[in-house]
């Protein structure tokens, strides 16, 4: 016991005397543990990223879309749109169906909008107050529209956050002013709170200008809509409602020209270009880590093969093998473990700091796997040239080259 | 103390057997100022390695103290080598790293021996005694070829041998600082009753020794 506690006293001013090696050793396995742990929290960052945007955007949501969205194995194709437009019957008809909880159609077009001679291209969104329940959309100033301000065709508007700051900069003192779309005014009744999110295949309801679809005769003559967006009860009725729309539809339109998606199927789709891309990350994060194990081999090889001589003086002293391999067994054990910890130290603080700018989530299984690869490969090649040496007769050892 | 019988060492060289060591009887008693002497490459060297457990024969007997040290295992083996061995080797054979102290104080590490004395204690007064003292401190490196050389007797008597074994002790330092060394060594063993061995390629340092033994090409001649 005695000799154990004097081995590891030796070991450890030996790194005290070899700041250097200590350091670059670590170093690798800092590296290796580290980069793994961040490429993989960054893919599983992304794919949470999607899932709660989506989440976001309110659930059981179905949509009423021109066109063919999803071929027949549920791929996103280019899509053939048909450029057809339902109406105001579509939209009333599919409110009667059983098992909708809400119904919000939307004509969307790209408008010119000003404020006090301050001109901003965004997106015109004519449709009902139930929008903004359905995709959990919340007034940040002022107040959304009312169904009751639907019919009483007011010349209000609710502005997505993101249009708003383009246009007013300082948000909260503008409700109640007036802006035009397309020459006519409307009154800013509310302005909405950032959901963030967009880009990733979902709508970016940030955006929209929000206009009651009866308030705008000049921009909508005809009550069109470009989507209906509608909310199923429950996540069971969801195929049924599906197919009633569907059948109602069909009676006004070719089955071809449209499709009734879940969002799901949307979220799906998006979700699976992201896996391709987190196995891209994991493939990179495994790159690394036989990089890292590389360099940590290589490392451990050199120190402790320079060390041959020094092994066979010890043994000449009456080490016995056994005190030889203690001894690099705890050497190598100990610079796992302080590279490790501190890769770990680092991929954390990079994970806490980073993640206030960028989708990042640790993975505990990462972590496991990067730690326990690179030590394993860390103790292996410090013991392996190390028991080599041991088995060497000390003479041998001590004229080694 | 010592006895060698018919030992062999052999070296594979591509595939042919080369004998280091060919048929060697020898002993050696308590006491005994015992001079190996021949040319380079004669296996005086590797005679002394086996002597001091440092190496293996391939065949024939090794008798320390009527045991026969071929049935040892690692531990035993190690035990020896560190009790009742100390080397002095050519090259010194210092760890760089470690300061002359810690140089010294090495064979405790790995020592199950219970002192009699305080090691510390033992190592201060040899390197008194050699005039290293001062030293302590000091890497190898930065020392003279006499004065590491006299770091490596203090090591090698550290944990009281009952033989000494110097390998060529004074080829790496000049004929001054040689005789010094030299005459340290003798001491040990004229005023202490040191068992010594000690290989040369000098028939002059043989000579003045109590016995010397001829080799050539592997055999005692």
């Amino acid at each position: 016991m005695g000799i154990l506690l004097s081995i590891i006293k030796t070991s450890l001013s030996d790194f005290d005397r070899n700041k250097l090696r200590t350091f670059l050793t670590s170093l690798g396995i800092l590296i290796g543990v580290s980069s793994v742990i961040l490429l993989v929290s960054l893919g599983v960052g992304l794919k949470n990223y999607i899932t709660e945007q989506f989440e976001n955007l309110g659930s059981n949501i179905l949509i009423a879309m021109p066109g063919q969205i999803f071929g027949g194995d549920r791929q996103m194709t280019g899509g053939n749109f048909s450029g057809i437009t339902f109406t105001e019957k579509d939209y009333l008809a599919i409110a009667k169906v059983s098992g909708i909880k809400a119904v919000a159609p939307a004509y969307v077009k790209t408008v010119s909008v000003s404020f006090e001679g301050k001109t901003e291209i965004g997106s015109y969104y004519g449709t009902t107050a139930e929008i903004f329940p359905m995709r959990n959309l919340e007034a940040g100033y002022g107040q959304i529209f009312s169904a009751g301000d639907v019919e009483k065709r007011k010349k209000i508007i609710v502005v997505g956050p993101k249009i708003a700051e383009k246009l007013f900069g300082n948000m909260g003192s503008f409700v109640g002013k007036t802006v035009k779309i397309e020459d006519q005014g409307f009154k800013v009744s509310g302005i909405l709170k950032s959901k963030g999110g967009g880009g990733f295949g979902g709508p970016d309801f940030d955006s929209f200008l929000y206009v009651p679809y009866k308030s705008s005769p000049k921009i909508n003559q005809e009550k069109k809509f470009s989507v209906i967006n509608f909310q199923a009860d429950s996540e069971t009725v969801i195929d049924t409602v599906k197919e009633s729309v569907t059948a109602l539809l069909e009676r006004s339109y070719d089955e071809e020209d449209f499709s009734v998606i879940e969002q799901t199927q949307i979220q799906e789709t998006v979700t699976s270009i992201f896996a391709i891309l987190n196995g891209v990350l994991v493939a990179i994060a495994a790159i690394s880590l036989i990089v890292g194990g590389i360099g940590i081999m290589n490392i451990m090889y050199i120190t402790v093969t320079e060390r041959i001589r020094e092994i066979g003086i010890r043994r000449a002293m009456g080490a016995t093998r056994r005190n030889i391999l203690s001894q690099f067994l705890f050497e190598a054990v100990f610079l796992s473990f302080i590279g490790g910890s501190f890769g770990l130290i680092v991929s954390l603080v990079i994970v806490f700091i980073g993640s206030r700018y960028f989708p990042l989530a640790i993975d505990l299984m990462s972590v496991v796997v990067a730690l326990t690869v690179s030590t394993t490969i860390g103790v292996v090649f410090g013991v392996l040239p190390a028991r080599k040496a041991a088995l060497l007769s000390p003479v041998e050892a001590i004229r080694y080259e | 103390m010592i006895t060698l019988a018919h030992v062999n060492k052999i070296y594979q060289i591509d595939g042919e057997e080369f004998y280091a060591l060919r048929d060697i009887n020898l002993e050696i008693k308590q006491g005994e100022f015992t001079a190996i002497l021949g040319p380079s490459g004669c296996g005086k060297s590797t005679l002394m390695h086996i002597i001091g457990l440092l190496d293996t024969p391939t065949s024939g007997t090794l008798l320390i103290n009527n045991k026969d040290i071929t049935k040892l295992d690692d531990n035993e083996l190690s035990r020896l080598r560190n009790e009742f061995a100390g080397f002095i080797f050519q090259q010194f054979n210092l760890i760089n790293k470690l300061t002359v102290l810690e140089n010294i104080m090495l064979p405790t590490i790995y020592s199950a021996k219970k002192y009699s004395y305080e090691p510390k204690t033992r190592a201060l007064e040899l390197m008194d005694r050699f005039g290293i003292l001062i030293k302590q401190k000091s890497y190898p490196n930065k020392l003279s070829g006499g004065q590491q050389q006299r770091v490596a007797i203090a090591r090698a008597l550290l944990n009281e041998p009952k033989i000494i074994l110097a390998d060529e002790p004074t080829g790496n330092l000049d004929s001054k600082t040689g005789k010094n060394i030299l005459d340290l060594i003798r001491e040990l063993n004229q005023k202490e009753g040191m068992t010594v061995v000690l290989v040369t390629h000098d028939r002059e340092i043989a000579e003045s020794c109590q016995r010397h033994i001829s080799m050539l090409d592997g055999k005692i001649v």
